[in-house]
Order: C-alpha cells, then structure tokens, then sequence
C-alpha cells in the first residue's frame, strides 16, 4: 500500500523559500482521520469531565442570574447615571471581538492560500459561534423587557410600528445576527464532510443516527466536491467583508454619538484590529491546552502556534498605534472636551484600568518578538492571557470613562460594577467553555478533509519529496 | 389441475411475497490514491461514460478537468441572492422609515442613502451565503440520507482514506460484462456491485405515527391563531405577560374589596395631618385671622363661609349685574365681623411687591385686569358674548373692597367669594401673600391725593398722560 508517510520534521524551523509539512508525525490519511476521531469515539479523558463540570455550573450561575435580572430589573446591575453602558456592553463588545479571529483564519487566510489555517480553523470557528452567543446575550437581556426584544426586528406588530433603521443600535442587530448566521453557515458547511467521515465510523446507533442526520448523506462525489468547494470559497469571499463590517458597525454604535472619547473616525479601523487581535489571543488560549489534552499537537504544530503569535504582534502593534493616535488627535485637534478625555483617561479616576489595558495590550504582544518565548507554549499561553484582559480592560476603558465623564461636570459619576455584573460576566465565560468543549468531544475539532487535502499537496508539487513506501 | 391448484395455493397463502427483483445498479471500484483515480478517471471520461462519478475523502484537485465535470452555476445563484438581499433591504427601509410610518428626526431627510448602507450590506451578504450554502445542497441535490451505494462495507473508507470509481448502471453505454472488465482494466483495488433493494425502504410504523402526530399537533397553534383572528370578542387579551398598559393600581371613586369601606380612594386618616399640611402654628399667615390655635370656631366660620353662600345662589339664578354686585356682596357680609389681620404677618419687601406683581399678572389680571377695574380680557369676552350668566369682577377700587383688611382679601384670594373660584390649592400662601401687597398697592395708586406728590412725580403722570 502507497502511502505518504514522512520522518517526523520540525516544522518550526521556516526555511525561506521551501514548503515545510504542515503535518508532522508519520502519518497518512488513515492516521489523519484516526487521530481527529479519536476523541469523538473514545470514552473522553477525566479532565474533560472536570472542565464541563466546572463550566457547566457557571453557565448554570449565568442564567439564574439572567433569571434573577428579568424578574427584578436591570437595576441590579451598576449602571446608573451617567454611565448607562456598563458591563453588558463591554462584555459584548469584548466577546464579538473574540468572535472574529475564528471568521479570520477560516476566510481570510482561505483566500489568501495559507494552507497552515487548515489545523486550527474548524476549532476557531466553533470559537467565533460560540463567542457570538455570548455576545448575543448581552445586548439582548440589557433591554430591560427581554420579552419585547422583538422590535428590534423589522416584523408587523399589534403598534403598527417599525424600527428606526437610522440607528447604528439597530445596525447592530443585523450585523450580528448576520454575522452568527453566516458563521455558523459556514462552520457548519466545512463540518458536512467531516461528519460524514464520523458517521461511516461510528459503531452506536445514536451517532449513527446522529452524525447520519447532519451529514446530510454526503457521499464524497466529486461532482459534489466540485461545487462544495465553489460555496466553500464564495462564503469565504462574504465571511471577509462581513468580518469587518461588524465590528466596524459595533464601533458605530459609539462613533456615531457625539461624546468626546467616542465621536473619532479611528473607531472602525481600530475596533477591527483588536478584534483580531483578542481573538488571535483567545485561539491560542484555547488551542494550547487542548492539542496537549486531545493528542493532536501532530496537526496543529508548533508552528501554527508561532504563526498567530506573528499576528498578534502585527494587530497588537496597529492597537497600541490606535491609542497613540487618539492621543495625538486630541491634542491635534484642539477639542477641549476631547483632549481632557484623554487625558481623563490616562490619569483620571479610571488611570488603573488604563494602565492595565496599555500594559496588557502595547507591551505584552511585543515579547513575541523574541523567539523563544514565541516558540514555546506556555509562555504563549500566558501572553495570550494577559492579551485577553487587556483587551476587555480597552472596552471598559472606552465605554466607561467617556460616559462618567460627559459634557455636564454635575453629571459626573464614577462606575461601579455590583456583584451581578461580576459573575455574569464570569457566567459568560462558563457558557462559552460549556459549549466549546461539548464541541471537543462531538464534533470533529479538526477540518480532516481540509488538512488531508493540503497534506496531500506540498507532497505533490513542493520541494518536500517524502519517501514513498509500498 | 394439480399443479395450478398448488400455484394458486401459494398465490393465495403469500399475497404479500414481493416479486421486485433486486436490480443492477452500478460497480464500485476502489482505488489507494488519488492519482490512480486521476488516472482511471481521464480513461472513463475518453470511454465515453456520461453517468459516473468518482467518490474521495477531499476534494482531489485537478480531477474535475479528468472527469470532464462543468463549471458550476454556483455563483449566478449567489449573485442573483445577494442582489436580491441588497434590493429587500433598500425597499424596506424606504417602506417602513420614509412611507409607511415616517421617522423624522431632527429634520433630517426621511429617507437617504448613507445611512441605508450598512443593512444593506448585512442583507446582501446574508441571502448571498444563503445562495452558496442552500444553493451547494440544491445543486448537490442532497440532503439525501438514504443512498444503495451505503450499503457497500468498502464505501465507508471513501470518507475515510479510499477512493472510488462508481459507474451508474443508467448510463446508455453500460452494459453488465464489457463495463465490468473495462473497469477491472483500470487496476482497481477490487470491484463491486451494488444493487437496488428488494424491499424498498420503509419508515418503522411508530416512527410513522410518530411523525403524522407530531405534524398535526404542529398545526393546531396555527389553526387556534387563525381562528382567533378571524373571530371577534368580548373578553380582554390575553396578557401573557403583564405589561405597563394594564396595571392593577387602584383609582380613585372606584369601589374595592381590599378596604373595609369599599372605597378605593382612601380618606384622611383622624388625628393625622397630611405631609406639608400643618397650619396651626401661624393662623395670621395660613388664614389672615388675628386669632389663636384655640378659636377654632372662628377658623372654622372663615373657612365653611364660602360653601353656604354658594349653595344658596346657585350660579343660573344670577343675573350679570356688574353694578350692583358690590352692594349685594355688602348686605350679605357676615364675614366683617371676624377678626381679621391688618397688617401683613410678615416682612414687606420690594421682592415680594415684584412678585405679587408677576403673580397677580398670571392669576388674577385676565379676569379682574391689569389696573384691577373689574376689565380683565376674559370678562370683556363673556360681557360681549352675552351670555348672561357672567358676574362682573368687583373692581378693587369700590369703599368696600379698598376698606377690607389685608385678611379679609387673603381670604377671599384662598376661598373664592361668589363666583370667583378658590385659589387656596394653586397659589402658595406666601404668594398669595405678595398678590394682596400688589392689590394694596393698585388701590393706593388710585387714591392718592394730589398733594401728597412731590413735583417729579406730578411731573412724571403728567408725562405718562
């Protein structure tokens, strides 16, 4: 039997000029295929067990507590006069954010032929699904009525009423219901053939019957492949503008109001960048310990690894140049109130949470710059974390100063959050893992025919020749 | 005989015996790598076979051109989507913001492209990965779960690291021996046939049940919704949820099963004052009687006072008769006698002469006028309309009126006389107060002895003249 098998190769030494395997490991397509499976067909490793407990109690506490806000109000958060956008929003604009890296590495980096996505992009889209549900949540019990939530949406109602379609507010609304759709179309669509492997495998009746369903019959024809692949490359070429409209869209629910500190056209451009780059920090905190716990660290190698730390020091890079602009521009611009936010910002009330943010978000990435530690993965990891609470620390910082600082002194206040906004916001991130490791444990986690496919060709046509072996 | 007796009897015995025959309907052959696929496919392709296909775990470039397979329409369907995504969302924001409930906001334009673009964009993308995703499956014809070709062990490596070549038996050019040894020439693994069944596949009976069940009971909301839309009546909507359009406060002169009285609205409770009610503690100020705590009664006649005389005279049964008010409201003045203050209980100032000028001009001009002749704007109007229930203000400048002590006109600001109505509940004492210093004044200006004046001032009126 001919196969395709290969010495085991650092892959994280990059010689300019030579493709290196994307997979390391001796390994064909059956071992491909038998590593990614192994999770979804043996019995899961106590760790997970542990984990899905421990998340699951907090989602639990997530919607008592949601239970709790409905049946009282939202005045059991801290948002008082005048800061009215406290953590609900920050959580969404923070968990959007987390959304996008996923959105990303599927359909920018499919465009532009980086075939190294193939290891981590099924995982980061089930991040950017499952983020996005957080994100939904918020906005949606912050209303106060969560039962009217429906006027948000342009649907004949009993007022005979429509929706103002001149609010960003409600921009949002499509922008990120399209957003999941889309997303999850697209997540969903790359999975039908790597549920069908699940299914020829799949010795129960229940994941049979289960993986049979969604597999919708998939066959493997290449008829079907043939315009599988030309959805596949068209939801790419939507999911990459869709990327960054809604973030850009998000950012106008702030940029299109007139409060210094909000009212800047850097908005768009700027809330993009550390979207990416929070959720390039949130793959990598995710992926570290799962290809370790999962067996595949064969599939999504060291040197995937070190190519999202390489994008984490670019959009790091433009999110630091992003504050430093809004410095300059206040001070540039000669706006009185726009200058004093600013320089509210940096030495005010809120300077801790500042500072937090700048040291988190501008220094933090550029250790990645040394090799060592953009090579090894706990220091990785750890980066990455102090990445993701700088990142929710810009969003506080954003929403809140500007608000507890607006034109009127005598209206000024100072945020605090109450005990509820905290374990809602730590509830959050239990649904979040809640979700992301029933993913681990019933999905395929990694894109097999994707990797099987890009497996296949460096072989073929790159200057990697691997032994071939009858 | 025998013999068609015993076919007849085992016609008769198995009526329900299918007598389908399992058909041919196509070979499998399995192949270890792509490029032997790629290989055998070009061969099929140059064969001349239209009804074929080749099955693999990933999508095998460059085997569409092997097996001659078409351009997809693919992505004139998304275009077709998007554009329709793009053009629902332009129409109904100019439908719902600009026609058919008109947002206007700061003057803005009701309906203005910019602001259009974002939804559009959203729907756009949104219908044109409809298009892809829908589209794919439709083009694909799939979901399909149930296909003969499954029922091959060896398939199940097509998903896996196997790669197959099915021929259709439909194809005009497959015959059961030639296809099978053109196949076997292409070097397969092995070859296969696979057959249609014999028994065509039925849903289990439960499953069946199950399903018809569930679809029935799927369509009775629907029914009850239409039902209830197309019928009319009386109760009141069913509020799932309790929203602010019926609260369950009471109100007042309703009756209520919660107090004892039955009466919603609650009276003042005895021995209690309401907040901001107490009086008691400067009777010169709150009544403009010179009397203490004590004297009740006074307080009590200055106050009911009112009431009787208009029981008495009801509003109809008097005439407009401007010029005799003054001597009615004479003989009937059974408040002379009470005690009165004379001086104002506390300090006069110039700011409390401004603002008994203001309030006066607010409360009391339109009907008694700015001078206080009885020539208010409103009187003018009813005098001209006719109507003749209209009593003509008394003018201040009557002996009676200007002879009346500071306490007296107090009084007559809080309760009202005849048919000027009590004043008491909107005009705060202290601005009540600040309207008698301005009468005060009003009067003084119209009985001032010439030569009291100094020389500016005759001066001045001369002037003003």
């Amino acid at each position: 039997m001919a196969s395709v098998a290969s010495e085991p190769i650092d892959t994280t030494t990059e010689v300019p000029g030579k493709r290196t395997p994307l997979v390391t490991g001796a390994h064909d397509y059956g071992t491909i295929t038998d590593a990614v499976c192994r999770l979804a067909e043996c019995k899961a490793p106590l760790s997970w067990y542990v984990a899905l407990a421990a998340s699951a109690a907090l989602m639990g506490m997530l919607f008592g507590l949601v239970g709790y806000l409905i049946i009282t109000g939202v005045g059991v958060w801290g948002n008082r006069s005048p800061v009215f956008w406290g953590w609900p929003i920050v959580n969404f604009v923070f968990w959007v954010g987390i959304g996008h890296a996923g959105t990303l590495i599927s359909a920018i980096l499919f465009l532009f032929r980086q075939d190294w996505r193939t290891g981590i992009n099924r995982a980061a889209e089930a991040m950017t699904i499952f983020a996005v549900v957080c994100a939904g949540l918020f906005p949606g019990i912050h209303i106060g009525r969560v039962w009217l939530a429906y006027w948000l949406f342009p649907i004949p109602n009993q007022m005979s009423m429509w929706p103002n379609f001149r609010s960003p507010l409600l921009w949002d609304v499509f922008a990120v219901s399209t957003y999941a759709t889309v997303s999850l179309l697209f997540w969903y669509m790359g999975m039908i053939p790597d549920l069908a492997t699940l299914r020829d495998r799949a010795k129960n009746k229940i994941a049979q019957f289960g993986y049979g369903l969604f597999s919708l019959g998939w066959n493997g024809s290449s008829r079907h492949w043939h315009r599988y692949e030309r959805a596949y490359l068209l939801l790419a070429a939507l999911a990459t503008p869709l990327v960054l409209s809604v973030h850009t869209i998000v950012s106008f629910d702030f940029a299109v109001s007139q409060l210094p500190g909000w009212h800047t056209t850097i908005f768009p451009p700027y809330f993009v960048a550390g979207a990416v780059f929070s959720g390039f920090a949130m793959v990598l905190t995710l992926m570290i310990p799962v290809r370790s716990i999962c067996g595949i660290k064969d599939l999504l190698t060291d040197r995937h690894l070190e190519n999202m730390t390489k994008v984490i020091i670019a959009t790091g890079t433009m999110v630091g140049y992003a504050y430093a602009m809004e410095f300059f521009i206040a001070w540039y611009g000669g706006n009185r109130y726009e200058t004093f936010a600013f320089i509210n910002r940096a030495f005010g009330p809120y300077a801790w949470a500042y500072w937090i943010m700048v040291s988190c978000n501008v220094i933090s990435p550029q250790l990645f710059w040394i090799k060592k530690i953009r090579t090894t993965p706990w220091m990785i990891f750890v980066v990455c974390i102090f990445v993701n609470i700088g990142m929710w620390f810009e969003r506080f910082v954003i929403t809140v100063t500007s608000l507890s600082r607006d034109f009127l002194p005598s209206s000024w206040g100072y945020f605090k959050p109450t005990i509820v906004d905290v374990l809602m916001l730590i509830g959050s991130f239990g649904l979040f893992m809640t979700l992301f490791l029933l993913f681990c444990k019933f999905l395929p986690m990694v894109a097999m025919a994707e990797v099987k496919s890009v497996y296949h060709e460096p072989h073929g046509h790159g200057d990697y020749q691997p032994e071939i072996k009858d | 005989m025998s013999m068609n007796k015993e076919i007849m009897a085992t016609t008769i015995e198995h009526p329900a015996e299918n007598k389908v025959e399992p058909e041919l309907l196509g070979l499998l052959a399995e192949f270890n790598d792509p490029e032997s696929l790629m290989e055998a496919s070009r061969k099929v392709r140059d064969a001349g076979y239209n009804r074929w296909d080749t099955h693999t775990p990933f999508p095998v470039h460059g085997i569409d051109e092997a097996m001659g397979i078409k351009y997809t329409i693919l992505p004139w369907i998304v275009a077709a989507c998007g554009l329709t995504g793009g053009t629902i969302a332009i129409s109904m924001q100019y439908w719902m913001n600009a026609v058919d409930y008109p947002f206007l906001i700061s003057g803005k334009p009701l309906f203005s492209i910019p602001a259009c673009i974002p939804i559009m964009f959203e729907l756009s993308v949104l219908l044109a990965a409809f298009g892809a995703f829908f589209g794919m499956l439709g083009l694909n014809q799939l979901p399909k779960l149930y296909n003969p070709i499954f029922k091959s062990d060896a398939f199940r490596r097509a998903t896996n690291d196997r790669f197959f070549l099915s021929m259709d038996a439909s194809d005009p050019k497959f015959s059961e021996i030639d296809t099978g040894e053109f196949v076997k020439s292409l070097n397969p693994n092995h070859v296969e046939e696979f057959w249609s069944d014999v028994e065509s596949p039925k849903l289990p009976r439960n499953l069946k049940l199950g399903l018809s069940l569930f679809g029935v009971l799927m369509l009775m909301p629907i029914a009850l919704v239409a039902y209830k839309r197309s019928t009319v009546t009386d109760n009141p909507r069913i509020h799932i949820i309790p929203d602010m359009d019926f609260q369950p406060y009471l109100k007042a002169q309703n009756t209520t099963t919660i107090f004892g009285d039955g009466r919603e609205m609650r009276p003042h409770i005895p021995g209690t004052i309401p907040r901001g009610q107490y009086k008691d503690d400067n009777i010169p100020f709150y009544y403009g009687l010179k009397v203490l705590p004590e004297d009740q009664d006074v307080i009590t006649i200055a106050a009911q006072d009112e009431a009787k005389a208009d029981e008495k005279k009801p509003a109809e049964a008097k005439p407009a008769e401007g010029a005799n008010a003054d001597a009615q409201a004479a003989a009937e003045d059974k408040l002379a006698s009470l005690p009165w203050v004379t001086e104002f209980p506390m300090p006069v100032t110039d700011k409390m002469m401004a603002r008994g000028k203001e309030r006066y001009r607010i409360y009391c001009s339109v009907c008694h006028g700015l001078g206080g002749e009885g020539d208010g704007l409103v009187t003018l109007r009813a005098m001209d309309l006719q109507q003749g229930t209209w009593v003509r203000p008394a003018s201040y400048h009557t002996d009676n009126v200007r002879k009346q002590p500071v306490g007296r006109l107090f009084h007559t600001i809080t309760n009202g006389v005849r048919k000027m109505p009590a004043y008491g509940p909107q005009i705060p004492p202290e601005d009540r107060w600040a309207i008698v210093l301005y009468l005060k004044a009003l009067q003084k200006s119209h009985q001032v002895d010439a030569d009291t004046l100094t020389n500016d001032e005759k001066r001045k009126l001369r002037d003003t003249k």
